[in-house]
């Protein structure tokens, strides 16, 4: 099936119904290549969380096939650590210390070697909590625990990241520096990112390319290939290249609720 | 309006700051401690002023000192009295804490089982276990077995409805991140949501340990002593048959103080386990 052989994930006339009737996803079509970072921007109710989701395999879809890795994404799960997934919530574990935390996928992959403590310690090392390793969750700020929670996803050393609004919570100042962060272990890693977002600068500031997503019902609306050169620094959103691209998500996404709400 | 209010506060937080150390513990005894001693005295004072008053025989209501004397002089009755109500609850309590946690954990961990079982668990819950105790002794004979059973039994719901509400109520996206990493049925019991139900195990053993010691005097109403020494139960029974109300006030209030200090040690045992990250076990900073 697979005719790109970079091709990491493929949606394929995918369409989610739930029960209540309500259509997230409406014939979905999309393929991600390897090492790509990816932004699902769109309003509310878009479905971009739900088809992230589907990539981990906690949401199915009602029809059509998605594939992560040329499986299924229960498959994946099931038996490889190529996937790790960032919620909303830190959702850290608060009877744990942060390295805990961090050592929790590799521990329920049933892994405790010496070698990957010391990965672990690595990974808060990159995303600046050295100094924190034995402290709990609740001393934490939520720009802290936030960077705890991406650690955790590295931990496993996956081959994807799936982040569904990670910094959605955070005050503008964290959130900027949290995505200067984020590129540079992308970049670093080489990990494929699945990012969702509602932020048009935080979309354009980070992807390689922007999926622009229409609501009610979810539905692809248009592709923007951002031609940013990385590595990208927060003096790129004075840049008139920067400004563009904004006004061109944005338009994208402003036509895509007119023409909804035209019928 | 409001920077008027923030400019009082301010004041406020600065009148208080060149406070001595010693002025704050006053202040802290002021706030926290010396209203419910006042209340004590004068309770007490009442206690011993309104029956010499009036004149009340000390067999209807003694006053604290006859209670105290009482006490002291009947001392070799009810130390080992109390001796054996603490050992019967501390059995009793045990035996529901560890039976309660486990038979939750088991009912938890399936689906089926729970649906089945749990009714029939809240509907036992609800029998006065003091309405099913002369079953027990006759089950269990007269004595020590019935007793630690009755004591077991009242202490073994708060437990089993504690766990099992704190079983299920494990955070969604925690349990979604397990199944990401593919976690079996039991690495998420042991690593997610037992100690996700931890606080609430916490509060059904609180209530089970003080139930634990009103089922150990209650089932020595019923069960009697059966031929070993008596606990406090029987020391009460005894005592109301003869007429002993000092001596029968002094068991009640050592009753009382068992279970203060039961429910004390349990929350003490509580607080350290959860101290560390429970909201419940920190000290509020304002």
């Amino acid at each position: 099936m697979s005719t790109n052989p970079n091709e990491v994930v493929s949606f394929q006339n995918v369409s989610k119904v739930y029960n209540t009737g309500t259509i997230a996803l409406s014939q979905f079509d999309l393929t991600i290549t390897e090492g790509e970072f990816i932004s699902f921007l769109g309003p509310s109710g878009c479905g971009k969380s739900t088809a992230l989701r589907m990539v981990a395999g906690l949401s199915e879809a009602t029809s059509g096939h998605v594939q992560v890795f040329g499986k299924t994404p229960k498959e994946i799960i099931q038996k490889t650590n190529d996937i790790a997934f960032v919620f909303q919530d830190a959702n850290l574990l608060p009877w744990r210390t942060v390295l805990d935390n961090v050592l929790l996928p590799l521990e329920l992959r049933g892994s405790t070697k010496k070698s990957h403590k010391e990965y672990a310690i690595e990974v808060l090392e990159m995303v600046g909590l050295k100094d924190y390793l034995y402290a709990y969750p609740r001393e934490l700020s939520g720009g802290m625990k936030m960077r705890v929670s991406i650690a955790r996803a590295l931990a496993a050393k996956p081959k994807m990241l799936l982040m569904d609004e990670p910094f959605a919570a955070l005050d503008e100042i964290t959130r900027q520096t949290l995505q200067v962060d984020l590129l540079n272990i992308w970049q670093k890693e080489k990990t494929t990112i699945l990012f969702v977002t509602h932020n048009v600068y935080e979309a354009v500031f980070l992807s390689s390319r922007i999926a622009v997503m229409s609501s009610r019902p979810g539905k692809l609306s248009s592709i923007i290939n951002v031609n940013l050169p990385f590595p990208r620094k927060l003096q790129v959103r004075t840049d008139k290249t920067f400004t563009d691209y904004v006004d061109i998500a944005a338009h994208s996404l402003e036509n895509s609720s007119i023409r909804r709400e035209l019928g | 309006m409001s920077t008027q209010s923030v400019a009082t506060k301010k004041t406020k937080i600065v009148s208080d700051f060149p406070q001595s150390n010693e002025g704050k513990i006053w202040t802290k005894f002021k706030g926290v401690y010396l209203g419910p001693i006042i209340a004590l005295i004068t309770f007490l004072s009442l206690w011993q002023l309104i029956p010499a008053l009036l004149g009340i025989k000390p067999f209807i209501l003694p006053k604290p000192t006859d209670v105290l004397h009482a006490a002291i002089t009947d001392w070799h009755l009810l130390w080992p009295a109390i001796q054996i109500t603490v050992i019967e609850s501390i059995i009793g309590f045990l035996l529901s804490a560890t039976i309660g946690i486990f038979v939750s954990i088991l009912l938890a961990s399936s689906k089926v089982l729970e649906i089945s079982i749990y009714p029939y668990a809240i509907i036992l819950q609800t029998i006065p276990v003091v309405a099913v105790a002369p079953i027990i002794v006759i089950w269990f004979g007269a004595g020590f077995n019935a007793i630690v059973t009755i004591s077991f039994l009242i202490g073994f719901f708060p437990v089993i409805s504690n766990t099992l509400m704190g079983l299920n109520s494990v955070d969604k996206n925690m349990g979604e991140l397990f199944t990401l990493y593919n976690a079996s049925k039991w690495k998420k019991m042991w690593k997610l949501r037992i100690p996700s139900a931890m606080p609430y195990i916490m509060a059904g053993l609180k209530v089970s340990c003080t139930l634990s010691i009103v089922g150990a005097i209650v089932g020595e109403y019923v069960a009697g002593i059966g031929g070993g020494k008596g606990g406090l139960g029987y020391a009460i029974t005894v005592a109301a048959i003869q007429l002993k109300t000092p001596y029968l006030f002094a068991c009640g209030i050592a009753a009382a103080l068992l279970g203060i200090g039961f429910y004390l040690l349990v929350s003490l045992v509580a607080h350290l386990m959860l101290r560390s990250w429970h909201e419940s076990a920190m000290k509020v900073e304002k």
